[in-house]
């Protein structure tokens, strides 16, 4: 009895010490606490992804030569058509580089594209974060837009070694500009994602729509990135305004609710686009640069 | 040492006498009764009051402005609108760690450089404050300033930002200071304007919005800086009819609509208001109260530092009501753009005034004052700069109501008019005029040194013809010349109004000119103290000597003679249930054929008279020009006048046009404000043919 009490005493007295430590120690000591962690849980998740893409493997093993067969015919036939697609899209591309050097139009922000497989998705922030398995190593940097498709996923908030934590379109951390289909195109809304929990449906907010505003009848109003903000290129397709946009209290704008891309649910791959030159942002936040404004005139 | 009995004499008694026991026993229980009482008294008698006081100290109510109603024109053009504001703001709250960290480096670097002095606290205090948010700032604009190309290399590829003055790109030390003494809860104003940082600096809408992006898609959502949307007047046409918009400014003073229940909660709490906005000029001052709305109101708990802290309640502002106008921007546009190329030798555009009114409901089409300002510049924070260039150039006088001018020969309506009602001269009446008349010894002139030999009533008007009027005139007296200039009411106020539930303001303009003068023997008696002499009757005859009125006194004043009444009532509300009554109105007074030769009289005006270089080839419109002088610095100017109405046989709008001459006299009635005229009769046919398709 003695004995579990003084166990109990001695854990408590721990506890008490290991805390006091924690907080006293020096926020790089910390810093580098939690990177360490994050480096040292990344082989397990990993792993867990690996695990995932060998349960699919062995799961397409198990079907029958008629269905991959047909699965094959099918792929052959997308390849086809995207090889056609790709074609066009190089006699664009040609065309709007010329026209764009004879207008002396200044470039578009360059991307390199990276393609990543999401490591894990915790249920208690499903609609908020997931982590993939992209990271430093691989040129990934924090801000970067993710994208599945033509369809924005969220932005890269925090970076480790080997993977990076995306903020999803859902998320409150994330927000971003955009256009209404239908509308005006010198008119920008403010879209925002909105906490919510893990089960129920997937929020963010569009808000500052005009009053004037009218979606395109019979249709779904698409809700497309501007491109102005230097962080995500134009005409990428944040999600669709649901119908029912209402007056503020106030009376002089709307507001609406934002449905992300479906994929968003059971999203297993990602590419996320990495600016050539970094944002003003994106140097901001670099910590060396932090608090030294005077650098940035 | 002890006594006989061995007892100690210095030890105490252990016997304590009972009135002294019970004098302890009464004290405790007075005290406790005395506490018991007070603490009671406090609990149950006192409960509301403590209560209300405990919440007075904790909370405060933070009023938020509500938005302006819209102003539209007759046809539901939108005139001055609502556009967002997106303003960068700092949570000086936040932002209290940061500040105690510059504020401790300041102090030591204070007491490092001088050991033996007192360092100023309240300085350093401030100083660090500013630092702090002053490196806010300058990270905000590297970020909107720069593209992601400059961030990397140093060369911008898009310029988005005006270039504006280093200094302001910074907090000035005195709005920090007056924000932490009158509004330390709110949140702190560092780009009150991110789209169109200060007024006068071009900014393209979509220049304004890529500044807005790139702070909301680059800068850290968590932090202490936030991204604020409200609303803030627009003016979309810019100077347009910006004499009877009008302007906003700053404001403490915000107008709510409380219940008595909310009144009574709130009656003990501190409150502290946004700064909203409030009619300064124009319609947006007279319609002030129906335009603002109402406040709405938070209810925060706030800290011991008295910042906010939660957000307890929340009542929306509510928006003020619209306010339809008779202009017709079409109209109007045109008549600003003729007015705009009057120019003088240095291509300045000279001062000028022109309205358009409907003959029948007295409703104001077009009223246009130049030199003008843009209300935008001014929906905002107004710059010193700005404000006395307008100031030098006279734009915040609007002349069409404000302005006090002789109304020249257009005012030979009223002496022929008055000589027929008098009986001292008929329509077909001829009269010999010379190149003078003599009066009083002195020869008055006429304006062409031939003379125009035998006139007639139509010919005088058509040719405008000095010594007929002089005659007339002189004929049929001052008192009868002043009797019937008030008649038609060339002195009476206009753009009055009743004061309304809603709305306070008597008049629908500011200050409308109200010491227009119509001459009499009386009035010189008074003025100069001298008695009124033929000359002054000659003199006042051609519009000239001590007549003053406005613009749109002549405009009403040719629209009544349009209808055959004497009076017409001016309004630049639109009311689609006007019945065409005017206040004071009664016949001309005419016979059929005095009437017809005063209409035909200034038909052949444009058809071959003063204003025949403005004629409109299949539109016959009726007119009288005026040249009136007047001592501009000391020398001879002409003042250029037109009044008339279109069309000459069915009138529907009738117009006057106004421009202050060049001291080189070279300002001439038909030939300077006629094309104004013209053009804004064009523009009303077209309005006009659009709605009859």
């Amino acid at each position: 009895m003695d004995n579990n009490r003084q166990g109990a005493k001695a854990s408590y007295v721990a506890l008490v010490f290991f805390t006091g430590l924690w907080l006293i120690l020096p926020s790089a000591v910390r810093r580098f606490n939690r990177e360490a962690f994050a480096e040292f849980q990344a082989p397990a998740l990993h792993l867990v992804g690996k695990g995932r893409d060998l349960a699919r493997y062995w799961e397409l093993q198990s079907r029958s030569p008629e269905e991959l067969v047909a699965a094959a015919r099918d792929l052959a036939r997308i390849n086809a058509a995207l090889e056609l697609k790709i074609h066009s899209l190089d006699d664009a591309r040609k065309e709007n580089t010329r026209l764009r050097e004879m207008l002396r139009y200044p470039q578009s922000t360059e991307f390199v594209t990276v393609v990543a497989r999401v490591s894990v998705r915790e249920t208690s922030s499903w609609w908020q974060r997931i982590i993939i398995r992209k990271g430093r190593s691989d040129g990934v940097r924090p801000g970067c837009p993710v994208v599945f498709g033509d369809r924005v996923i969220g932005r890269v908030s925090v970076v480790h070694l080997t993977t990076s934590e995306v903020d999803l379109v859902t998320s409150p951390g994330f927000r971003c500009t955009a256009f209404l289909e239908g509308d005006d195109q010198s008119r920008i809304v403010h879209v925002s994602g909105r906490a919510g929990l893990a089960l129920s449906a997937p929020r963010a907010m569009v808000s500052i729509i005009p009053l004037d505003y009218n979606p395109p009848a019979g249709q779904i109003a698409k809700v497309m990135t501007t491109g102005l903000g230097g962080v995500f290129p134009s005409g990428l397709t944040l999600g669709t305004l649901e119908a029912g946009v209402q007056t503020t209290s106030e009376k002089h704008m709307q507001t609406g609710a934002l449905t992300p891309a479906k994929e968003l649910s059971f999203i297993q791959e990602v590419s996320v686009l990495i600016p050539k030159y970094p944002t003003a942002g994106e140097i901001l936040l670099t910590p060396a640069d932090a608090g030294k404004p005077e650098e940035f005139r | 040492m002890k006594d006989v009995d061995g007892q100690n004499p210095s030890a105490p008694s252990d016997r304590i006498s009972p009135w002294r026991l019970n004098a302890i026993f009464f004290f405790f229980c007075a005290g406790f009764v005395y506490v018991a009482v007070g603490l009671s008294y406090r609990q149950l008698v006192q409960n509301v009051e403590l209560i209300k006081d405990s919440v007075a100290q904790s909370q405060r109510v933070v009023i938020l402005p509500p938005s302006r109603g819209k102003i539209f024109d007759r046809n539901g053009y939108v005139l001055v609108d609502n556009r967002v504001r997106w303003s960068v703001k700092a949570d000086l709250l936040a932002l209290q760690p940061e500040f105690r960290k510059e504020y401790l480096s300041l102090l030591k670097k204070e007491k490092d450089r001088f050991p033996d002095r007192r360092p100023d606290y309240d300085q350093l205090q401030q100083t660090a404050r500013l630092n702090v948010l002053n490196a806010w700032l300058t990270k905000i604009w590297f970020v909107i300033d720069s593209t992601n190309q400059k961030a990397a290399k140093g060369t911008p590829k898009v310029k988005s930002t005006p270039d504006l003055h280093p200094e302001e790109r910074m907090v000035h030390p005195d709005a920090l200071r007056k924000h932490l003494s009158e509004r330390r809860a709110l949140l702190f104003p560092l780009i009150l304007d991110l789209a169109f940082p200060n007024s006068g600096h071009t900014v393209t809408p979509e220049e304004g919005n890529r500044s807005v992006a790139r702070f909301i898609e680059q800068f850290p959502v968590q932090g202490p800086i936030t991204l604020e949307a409200d609303m803030v007047r627009s003016y979309p046409n810019g100077k347009l009819a910006s004499h009877v918009l009008g302007y906003v400014r700053d404001t403490d003073i915000l107008k709510s609509k409380l219940d008595d229940a909310v009144v009574d909660e709130f009656f003990k709490l501190q409150k502290i208001g946004h700064v909203g906005k409030k009619g300064a000029d124009g319609i947006e001052a007279t319609y002030n109260e129906v335009l603002s709305g109402y406040s709405g109101w938070e209810l925060w708990t706030k800290t011991s530092s008295g910042y906010n802290k939660d957000l307890l309640r929340f009542e929306p502002p509510k928006q003020g009501a619209d306010v339809a106008l008779s202009l017709d921007t079409k109209i109007q546009k045109s008549a600003e753009e003729a007015l705009a190329k009057i120019v003088d030798s240095q291509g300045k555009p000279l001062p000028a005034a022109a309205v358009m009114l409907d003959v029948n409901t007295g409703e104001i089409l077009a009223l246009a004052s130049q030199p003008s300002f843009d209300p935008n510049e001014m929906a905002d924070r107004v710059t010193q700069a700005y404000f006395d260039q307008v100031n030098a150039e006279g734009g915040w006088l609007n002349r069409a109501t404000q302005g006090l001018y002789a109304p020249g020969s257009t005012f030979k309506l009223i002496t022929a008019t008055a000589g027929m009602r008098a009986g001292k001269i008929d329509w077909d009446d001829i009269l010999d005029c010379g190149p003078s008349y003599m009066v009083g010894g002195r020869a008055f002139p006429e304006h062409d040194p031939v003379g125009y030999g035998q006139v007639d009533l139509e010919k005088m008007l058509a040719v405008s013809c000095n010594v007929w009027n002089y005659q007339v005139g002189l004929r049929t007296g001052p008192e009868n010349l002043a009797k019937e200039a008030r008649r038609f009411g060339l002195d009476a106020p206009l753009l009055q109004k009743p004061v309304e539930h809603d709305n306070n303001s008597k008049t629908e303009l500011p200050n409308p000119a109200t010491r227009m003068v119509v001459p009499d023997r009386a009035y010189k008696q008074r003025i100069a103290g001298e008695p009124w002499t033929d000359g002054d009757t000659a003199n006042t005859s051609i519009g000239q000597g001590y007549l003053l009125t406005t613009p749109l006194h002549m405009a009403c004043l040719i629209a009544s003679i349009a209808r055959g009444e004497t009076r017409t009532t001016p309004s630049i509300i639109h009311d689609p249930g006007r019945d065409g009554r005017h206040l004071g109105a009664e016949a001309i007074g005419l016979n059929t054929q005095q009437l017809n030769a005063l209409r035909e009289g200034m038909l052949r005006c444009v058809e071959e008279g003063t204003a025949k270089s403005v004629r409109i080839p299949g539109l016959p419109y009726a007119a009288k020009t005026g040249t009136s002088e007047y001592f501009k610095k000391g020398e001879k100017a002409h003042l250029a006048w037109i009044i008339g109405y279109a069309p000459a046989d069915n009138p529907v709008v009738a117009f006057c046009v106004l421009v202050e001459g060049q001291l080189d006299t070279s300002t001439w009635g038909g030939k300077t404000a006629g094309p104004v005229a013209r053009d804004m009769i064009l523009a009303w046919q077209t309005a006009a043919d659009k709605k009859d398709k």
